[in-house]
């Protein structure tokens, strides 16, 4: 029996049968947005195939950093800068230190001046494992159609993060090299594959203190990373992948600073290079590769942070921040070799803002994250813009995100929730396939049984539309119906027990954590819609996603800079 | 004083290091001045030489070689040719013919260009065969030894450098299966070498045609599968586009289809194309100074082209100062009225007029064009009915006298205005200049193992001895050095080589270590001594003395063959050659007791200059010559007032 709908405007929501109240709050949020009657998705908002389990997101990270950026130290390090002398170890876990220490704003030094940072080599590693299956003998397989997730179903992935950090006594700067390596399933226990694909996730040194207190300055390639939204493993405010360098001034009050950054980055796709053979010069023998397009992306940020002071540990958080993508023109060989198309300049802007409060004595917090790209950034800072304008530009792209994280911590109990509602318009002026609105709402509850562990449950609805009319399905015998009015409009809703071990004490954020996961997943039709004839997942209605986990971070998170 | 003695020591080191590493300095560019190097055509001994086969003097451009297999690239080059000049002199050769110079296709199909008739680019040199000063210094070189140089060049087609896309798909299909319209018959197709269309290539499917197929350049740096030089060929309108050539009888055909292995076949008929036909090869003479063109295919390229072409060539290079420049052409035919016809200059055979105009219409320069055409061709007529059919196969020796009776008719009896010389400058009838050969780099070298059998037939036949092969090898070099015209030498003649067809006759001359003790080189050092010694047996006119239909057991003069020179641009310079190609007797010109009756006066004594001994023969008071003559052996009688 088909779904009853009813005519709706053009790309409104589509009502699912068994999803129909948070599909209905979702479907509000998208047409409150003004950017839903013209919309779309930035390349990753595809349904997650099977294989991308293997496939190392760029934006797939590592581990959330700490609550707010007020529990980070200005000058994050992997030292005790100025802190408690000692080295850091194993067991030092952010999640334990901030709750054991107070934000900077709150508890700064009185009179005595902190020793010199320590100097000395300094490891870290993120990293996340899991083995799962589906009740069918088949693999666990992450069930999201929206770009972000939950990250029980995430595959696994390592960083492994080596410093140098240096005091340097004639000046008072202090020097931190970094490199972090980092790799993704599957590992060679799983396929017997001896070999890994690893990429150089930052290679770059920060200079502290350089030229006056407070200032900084880093060179090299990084992860530019602001706050993040931890359960759905990704940063809704800024996240830049380039090779550059960056300025950063910290006020003396210690709850303010400033940063920009500018870097350059070429993804490697034939909008950006086009590597073609050529006989070399001088009359030599065989062939050599000359590059006709070779053009990079420049990407330029600026963000202003402050704390407001609240209570006597807590605060308001505001930030606002801004980019802009540049992309110079270029040419490229047609497919009839010897002769060129040129390929105008493109560029892109984004501006957003961040809103949040923290209590300081837990890492109980919340944060509100508002995101409007423009042009070539609204497909992201590593994305190829597709779908062009006439004058093939990617004007018209546009893609905005508002966000919402928090996590609350009281006695046994802790509650995690995030949730995000995404317009993505590509340029060309009609609706297609990777014109996406989309949302998600995700809960997890803990109850701390003991400090050693506990159970968390996660409560999760999605829900996706695209600018491609829904083709309702015949009944057998029946003549095939045309196409509605309506974009196909998926909807999945999961639930999962998650019982845990907490080696380093309770704590939404502790780690490491050992899990046991099971979640329970059902995708309406037009969710199943999504996917591809003769994937199982184009079949299923409900899901099953059985299996254990566990994730670390010790020390890793001071390489993420802004 | 510390710090000046500091200074010194830095300065040294500095001054050392570079001594020790070398300047980047080259010498100047060395000023080719074009020159007339040749007296006279009649005088030289051409040798062939496939360029990849013959030495390897740099190892450094050895670019994917294949030693080992025929049809690949072997790693000869200049630089090896020019430190073999030495062998070359023993040889008693006086021209080098060297392979294609400009730059290939380097692989096609499997096989590789290291013969050089798959051009790409005509204006860069093959870098396998070194560069552009690896090819002066060897003509530097040949030139100081008195040694010329001839450059064969293509001007019909290129190499295989675009496919028809005749089903536009974008992409060269191999095969392209086709269906014959009207039957449920698929048949094989290339689009890379397509069968001949008369409208030209035709772009289809199985649905019907839908006009000419688009032609698109193959984009493939590693094997030199690149838009061609000059770049006017780089427009599909360079081509006729008509696809491969099967039937060789049809004129358009021949003249507008694609040479069969995919070789683009050029319009030759536009102007403009004419002319960068004529600045692209005579740059490279006054780039080197090279002596004459051997011209590949000149039969399928039409004469309005011809007449161009060698008429611009003898005008630009004569304004340089380089006269008698000798271009011949090569027509791989039998057929000796066709073969003649390039050679008809003047008012042999002039052209209609409406032709000429048309041709004239192509002319810039306000010099029109005459008739004339080419200074000679390669003599294939004579390859087929008198090397192979009198020689290999023992015909009777009429075929000689046949064959040369027609020349006076088929050939050429004007010179070329402008083109080869005798020393006095006065121009040299194409019919005295053709180019003899025995074999080439396009059939079977005369020892293959066929040779000397009749009918030539591995399974009826028996194949001789290598013994009795080079016997009748060395008489047919006799002839080769002996009769009107210019000898040519395929190389590895001298070492015996006995390869079969393309590639089989294409060996490595190093496998033969370069022996100068070779039977052969030998017999060939001995006939260059006596062409270069006697006047009259390069330059003398000819006269048949003898010749036969009879190649019976008991005919006294089966299969013998004998002519005298003498007069003409020889002056009283006289011989008298005598051969008999019979293997298996005796032979003697004579017959019914009548000898052959020669033109030296009673009582001349004649000795033989060619063979140990130097036995004398008196000519009789009624003029007649009598000598005997083994098996496969010959005798050039000289009068001992000139020896």
């Amino acid at each position: 029996m088909p779904d009853v709908r009813r005519p709706g405007p053009e790309f409104g929501p589509r009502r699912s049968r068994l999803h129909g109240v948070p599909s209905a709050l979702l479907a509000a949020a998208l047409c409150a947005s003004p950017s839903l009657a013209a919309a779309q998705t930035e390349p990753t908002a595809e349904p997650k195939p099977a294989a991308s389990e293997g496939a190392p997101p760029l934006a797939d990270p590592p581990p959330a950093p700490p609550p707010s950026e007020a529990t980070k130290p200005a000058d994050p390090p992997p030292t005790n800068d100025g802190q408690a002398q000692r080295r850091p170890g194993a067991g030092d876990v952010k999640a334990a230190a901030t709750k054991e220490e107070a934000p900077k704003a709150a508890e700064a030094p009185k009179a005595e001046a902190p020793p010199p940072p320590e100097t000395g080599f300094f490891l870290g590693t993120y990293g996340r494992v899991g083995a799962a299956t589906d009740f069918r003998k088949r693999p666990g397989r992450d069930a999201d159609i929206v770009a972000r997730g939950s990250r029980l179903d995430e595959s696994s992935y390592v960083e492994i993060d080596i410093q140098r950090q240096d005091y340097w006594k004639a000046t008072g700067t202090t020097t931190r090299a970094v490199v972090t390596l980092g790799t993704s399933a599957p590992l060679f226990h799983y396929n017997a594959d001896f070999s890994i694909r690893m990429a150089v996730r930052n290679l770059f040194l920060q200079a502290n203190n350089i030229v006056t207190k407070g200032l900084s300055a880093w060179v090299g390639s990084r992860m530019y990373r602001g706050d993040d939204s931890y359960l759905l493993d990704f940063w809704p405010l800024d996240n830049l992948n380039t090779m550059g360098g960056g300025l950063r001034y910290d006020f003396g009050n210690g709850r303010t600073f400033v940063a920009w950054h500018a870097g350059l980055n070429q993804p490697n796709t034939g909008f950006f290079r086009q590597t073609v053979t050529r006989t070399p010069a001088l009359n030599q023998v065989g062939a050599t590769n000359v590059n006709i397009l070779d053009r990079q992306k420049f990407i330029t940020s600026l963000k202003a942070s402050h704390i407001f002071k609240a209570g006597a540990t807590g605060g308001v958080k505001a930030v606002f921040y801004g980019e802009l993508h540049d992309i110079p023109s270029g040419q490229r060989e047609t497919e009839v070799k010897g002769t060129y198309e040129s390929l105008p300049a493109d560029f892109g802007y984004v501006v957003g803002a961040q809103l949040g409060a923290f209590t300081g004595r837990d890492p109980s917090h919340v944060n509100l994250f508002i995101r409007y790209a423009g042009g070539a950034a609204a497909y992201g800072e590593f994305g190829t813009p597709f779908q062009l304008a006439p004058d093939r530009t990617s004007a018209g792209a546009r893609e905005l995100w508002i966000t919402l994280s928090g996590n609350w911590e009281t006695g046994p109990l802790g509650l995690m929730a995030a949730g995000y509602f995404r317009s993505f318009r590509d340029a060309s002026s009609g609706l297609d396939s990777n014109d996406v609105d989309e949302g998600i709402l995700l809960a997890r509850p803990h109850f701390f049984l003991t400090e050693w562990g506990g159970i968390a449950t996660e409560v999760s609805y999605q829900a996706q539309q695209r600018g491609v009319r829904y083709q309702p399905q015949a009944e057998p015998g029946q003549p095939i119906p045309a196409p509605t009015s309506d974009p196909v409009m998926g909807g999945l809703f999961r639930i999962g027990l998650v019982p845990f071990l907490n080696p380093a004490g309770k704590g939404s954020y502790s780690r490491p954590q050992l899990r046991l996961i099971y979640l329970l997943t059902h995708r309406d039709e037009g969710a199943r819609s999504m996917y591809a004839k003769d994937d199982v997942f184009s079949l299923r209605e409900w899901e099953h996603f059985f299996g254990v986990g566990v994730e670390w971070w010790f020390n890793a998170q001071t390489t993420y800079g802004g | 004083m510390n710090r000046a003695r500091s200074s010194a020591v830095i300065l040294g080191l500095v001054v050392s290091g570079s001594v020790s590493t070398g300047c980047m300095d080259f010498e100047d560019p060395p000023e080719v001045e074009l020159k007339t190097n040749v007296v006279d055509w009649r005088e030289e001994i051409i040798y062939q030489v496939l360029v990849d086969r013959f030495a390897d003097g740099d190892r450094g451009n050895n670019f994917a070689i294949y030693p080992s297999a025929p049809g690949k690239w072997h790693g000869g080059d200049w630089k090896g040719l020019e430190e073999r000049l030495d062998y070359l002199d023993e040889l008693g050769v006086t021209t080098l013919w060297i392979s294609p110079v400009v730059k290939n296709v380097y692989t096609d199909a499997g096989f590789d260009a290291y013969h050089g008739y798959w051009a790409q680019d005509l204006t860069q040199p093959a870098p396998q065969f070194g560069d552009l000063a690896a090819l002066q210094s060897l003509v530097k070189a040949a030139h100081g030894r008195n040694i010329k140089v001839i450059l064969d060049i293509v001007t019909n087609h290129m190499g295989q450098l675009f496919f028809y896309d005749i089903n536009g798909n974008g992409q060269a299909d191999d095969p392209l299966n086709q269906s014959v319209p009207g039957t449920p018959d698929v048949f094989k197709e290339n689009e890379y070498d397509p069968t001949y269309d008369v409208r030209g290539v035709q772009a289809k499917t199985s649905l019907g045609e839908s006009g000419l197929a688009p032609v698109i350049f193959a984009h493939d740096p590693a094997s030199n599968h690149m838009p061609p030089f000059p770049e006017i060929l780089q427009n599909p309108l360079a081509y006729n586009r008509k696809g491969r050539t099967y039937n060789f009888d049809d004129p358009d055909q021949l003249l507008r289809g694609d040479f069969p292995g995919g070789l683009k076949d050029v319009n030759t008929e536009l102007c403009p194309i004419r002319d960068a036909m004529v600045d692209a090869y005579t740059r490279w003479i006054e780039l080197t100074d090279i002596d004459g063109f051997r011209i590949d295919t000149v039969k399928h390229v039409e004469n309005g082209f011809w007449r161009h072409f060698t008429q611009k060539v003898r005008r630009r290079l004569a304004a340089k100062g380089k006269n008698n420049f000798f271009m011949f052409g090569e027509a791989f035919d039998g057929r000796d009225q066709l073969v003649g016809s390039f050679t008809k200059n003047g008012n042999d055979a002039p052209p209609p007029a409406e032709e000429l105009a048309t041709d004239n219409q192509c002319v810039t320069d306000g010099q029109p064009l005459t008739a004339d055409m080419l200074d000679s061709v390669f003599y294939f007529p004579q390859q087929f009915q008198v090397i192979r059919d009198v020689f290999r196969y023992r015909g009777p020796t009429s075929n000689i006298q046949k064959l040369w009776t027609d020349r006076a008719v088929n050939y050429g009896v004007t010179p070329a205005q402008g083109g080869a010389v005798n020393a006095a400058g006065q121009g040299v009838s194409p019919q005295k200049l053709l180019v003899n050969f025995l074999d080439n780099h396009d059939v079977p070298r005369f020892l293959f193992t066929g040779a000397g059998m009749y009918p030539e037939d591995p399974i009826f036949g028996t194949p001789l001895s290598l013994e009795t092969r080079r016997k009748i090898l060395h008489n047919a070099l006799l002839f080769l050095f002996t009769e009107e015209g210019i000898p040519c030498v395929y190389y590895g003649t001298e070492q015996d080589f006995q390869g079969g067809n393309d590639p089989g006759n294409r060996e490595d001359l190093w496998t033969s270590g370069y022996s100068m003790e070779a039977p052969t080189f030998q017999w060939i050092r001995r006939l260059s001594a006596i062409r270069k010694k006697y006047p009259a047996v390069n330059k003398g006119d000819l006269t048949i003395l003898w010749a036969s239909d009879r190649t019976g057991p008991s005919d006294p003069d089966a299969n013998v063959f004998a002519f005298e020179r003498t007069g003409g641009d020889a002056g009283d310079s006289y011989a008298i050659v005598v051969i008999n190609a019979n293997i298996e007797k005796e032979g003697s010109p004579e017959f019914g007791g009548q000898a052959m009756q020669v033109g030296a006066a009673p009582g001349t004594v004649l000795v033989d200059v060619l063979n140990e001994g130097g036995q004398t023969y008196t000519v009789t008071n009624d003029g007649r010559l009598s000598i005997k003559l083994p098996p496969s052996s010959g005798a050039v009688l000289v009068p001992e007032s000139q020896r």
